[in-house]
């Protein structure tokens, strides 16, 4: 019954800008476990004093890429641990981590059947992306519905493999919801996801779907407490509060 | 739907996935998908879905629906404390390759 | 593993101080924020059923309304706090009563040794009464000449300077006297019964 969760230490590989704000930070680690779609790891980082920071980030990389894992981070201005990782950590260097974590907030492509609803706020949208590419990888079928808000175009995380997979015949949609400021000629969603753009969300599915909401703690409850107003039983809704909003 | 705020306090608040590390490290499994009843109101969730408010001195978990601490855990240098009177009971399911004890195969 | 492993380049956030190294407690890192913690909502309380009791083993019980505590004679305090979760804040502004004040409207029961502030949303947090009078205590309503905000304690908290901040009960309700010595929400749960920050005294 007990699985031991022990410190590892993890060598980052490569870094890939995603946004001016985020990167995406792929590890390589001695005790690798698969893990699943929505789950975390723990970072430590220890100073030459003794003194520690940990913060958890979840995995964006897909369960199937075997031995290593990608995290993606925003940089949060005055963040202790962010700001290590986007300006002092370069390939080779080590870290703590332990994972993986979460038993709650996880997807499986084979169990759950039911349509998937996946609500994202700014770097919310990490857990849910090692979904959708676990997915993938698993060639499922599942109709998927992504609701991803930002406050810019430039803000959209993993845009361009967004758009791929969205148009691979797979029953992945994708919305986006700039929330600030909108490129000419853009069709999509231009405000903060409410009442109304939930119900045409949803709409499809009716209440049969599972969804899973991650983001800053107001999107993530003010998104559930309408879904629960919208008759989707609170069962099948998943949340991931990350707390504030990001700088 | 109202998503701006002054009260910071609430944008801190988490839910206990946050505090999924710490709780694998007490109990030794993962907890966060662990059934529980608050002892409070009677509700029955998720370890997961309690709320986790993780800025203080210690980690407090409340009933989503009652707001009552379910769990408090205090982590000090030598020991971590763990207060589970805010539930009823948490239910650690077993391995499935976990005899049972009364089973005469399993000896 | 004998050594911790260390991570190359990482400081993190603390900053010493220099001129100001002897106002900070061993353990603690300056800071110029007020970080907001807390172990759950934050409770909304209306002005109108805000009361002040205190009770316990005093001859006669007493109780202020807001309008009423706000008629005692208040003071300014300029303080230096610490939190045992390792942030200092020195010379903070603070404007309330102080406990001595309120004490001279009750009389004490001669068994009255300890003293447990209670909030209006259930914490409570016990100290020697040594501890709590001769100004060394003060229930404050403003700070850095606004109302205290909710998410700070507002309406009102204790401020308890020389101990740790969590002594300092948020939304505070009230002070109750008692012969024994009662450990309240964190100090029954690792914390240190009296909470020096020059000793320390972060854990039991």
């Amino acid at each position: 019954m007990r699985q031991p969760l022990d410190w590892q230490i993890a060598t980052l590989k490569d870094v890939k800008p995603e946004t001016a704000k985020v990167k995406s930070f792929t590890f390589t680690l001695p005790n690798w476990i698969q893990h699943r779609a929505g789950q975390h790891y723990d970072l430590r980082l220890t100073a030459e004093d003794g003194y520690q920071a940990q913060r958890s980030y979840s995995i964006a990389s897909e369960p199937e890429q075997e031995g290593e894992i990608d995290l993606t981070v925003e940089r949060i201005e005055d963040g202790e641990v962010s700001t290590y990782l986007h300006d002092v950590l370069v390939p080779g260097d080590r870290l703590e981590m332990r994972g993986p974590i979460g038993g709650y907030f996880v997807w499986e492509a084979t169990f759950i059947p039911e349509p998937l609803v996946l609500i994202g706020g700014g770097s919310g949208v990490v857990p849910l992306m090692s979904m959708i590419r676990h997915r993938a990888v698993a060639g499922s079928q599942v109709p998927t519905r992504l609701l991803y808000s930002v406050r810019t175009f430039e803000d959209i995380i993993y845009f361009n493999e967004l758009e791929k997979l969205r148009a691979d015949g797979s029953g992945l949609e994708v919305f986006y919801t700039l929330t600030r400021s909108q490129p000419p000629n853009w069709n999509g969603y231009n405000r903060r996801i409410d009442d109304q753009m939930l119900k045409e969300l949803i709409k499809p599915f009716d209440k049969s779907a599972q969804v899973f909401i991650c983001g800053p703690t107001l999107l993530v409850e003010a998104a559930a407490n309408s879904l629960v107003k919208l008759g989707l039983p609170v069962a099948q809704i998943r949340t991931e509060r990350f707390g504030p909003t990001g700088a | 739907m109202n998503e701006t705020s002054t009260d910071i306090n609430h944008e801190l608040t988490l839910d206990a996935n946050a505090t999924a590390g710490l709780l694998h490290e007490i109990f030794g499994v993962e907890m966060t998908a662990a059934p529980t009843e608050c002892a409070n109101c009677g509700n029955e969730a998720e370890v997961g879905t309690l709320l986790a408010f993780t800025h203080g001195p210690g980690f407090v978990l409340r009933c989503s629906a009652c707001e009552h601490i379910v769990l408090r855990v205090v982590e000090t240098p030598e020991a971590i404390y763990l207060d589970a009177r805010g539930a009823v009971y948490l239910r650690l399911a077993r391995s499935r390759n976990k005899p049972l004890e009364n089973d005469a195969l399993g000896g | 593993m004998s050594e911790p492993f260390v991570s190359r380049g990482f400081v993190g956030k603390r900053r010493g101080g220099t001129e100001k190294a002897q106002r900070i407690p061993p353990g603690q890192y300056l800071t110029e924020d007020f970080p907001v913690l807390s172990a759950g909502p934050t409770p909304h309380l209306s002005l109108d059923r805000w009361t002040f009791k205190i009770e316990g083993l005093v001859k006669q019980r007493v109780s202020w309304t807001w309008g009423e505590f706000l008629k005692l004679p208040s003071l300014n305090f300029v303080v230096d706090i610490s939190c045992v979760t390792k942030w200092t804040h020195l010379d903070m502004r603070w404007e309330g009563v102080s406990v001595d004040t309120l004490l001279e409207h009750i009389e004490l029961d001669r068994k009255a040794a300890f003293v447990t502030a209670f909030s209006h949303e259930g914490y409570t947090t016990n100290l020697p009464l040594a501890n709590l009078i001769n100004g060394q205590a003060f229930v404050a309503y403003k700070y850095d000449d606004k109302p205290l905000s909710p998410e700070h304690g507002g309406p009102a908290r204790l401020v308890v300077p020389h101990l740790y901040f969590w002594k300092s009960a948020k939304w505070v309700a009230g002070l109750r006297f008692s012969e024994k010595d009662r450990r309240g929400f964190w100090e029954s749960a690792g914390y240190h019964n009296h909470g020096d920050p020059w000793k320390e005294e972060r854990y039991s």
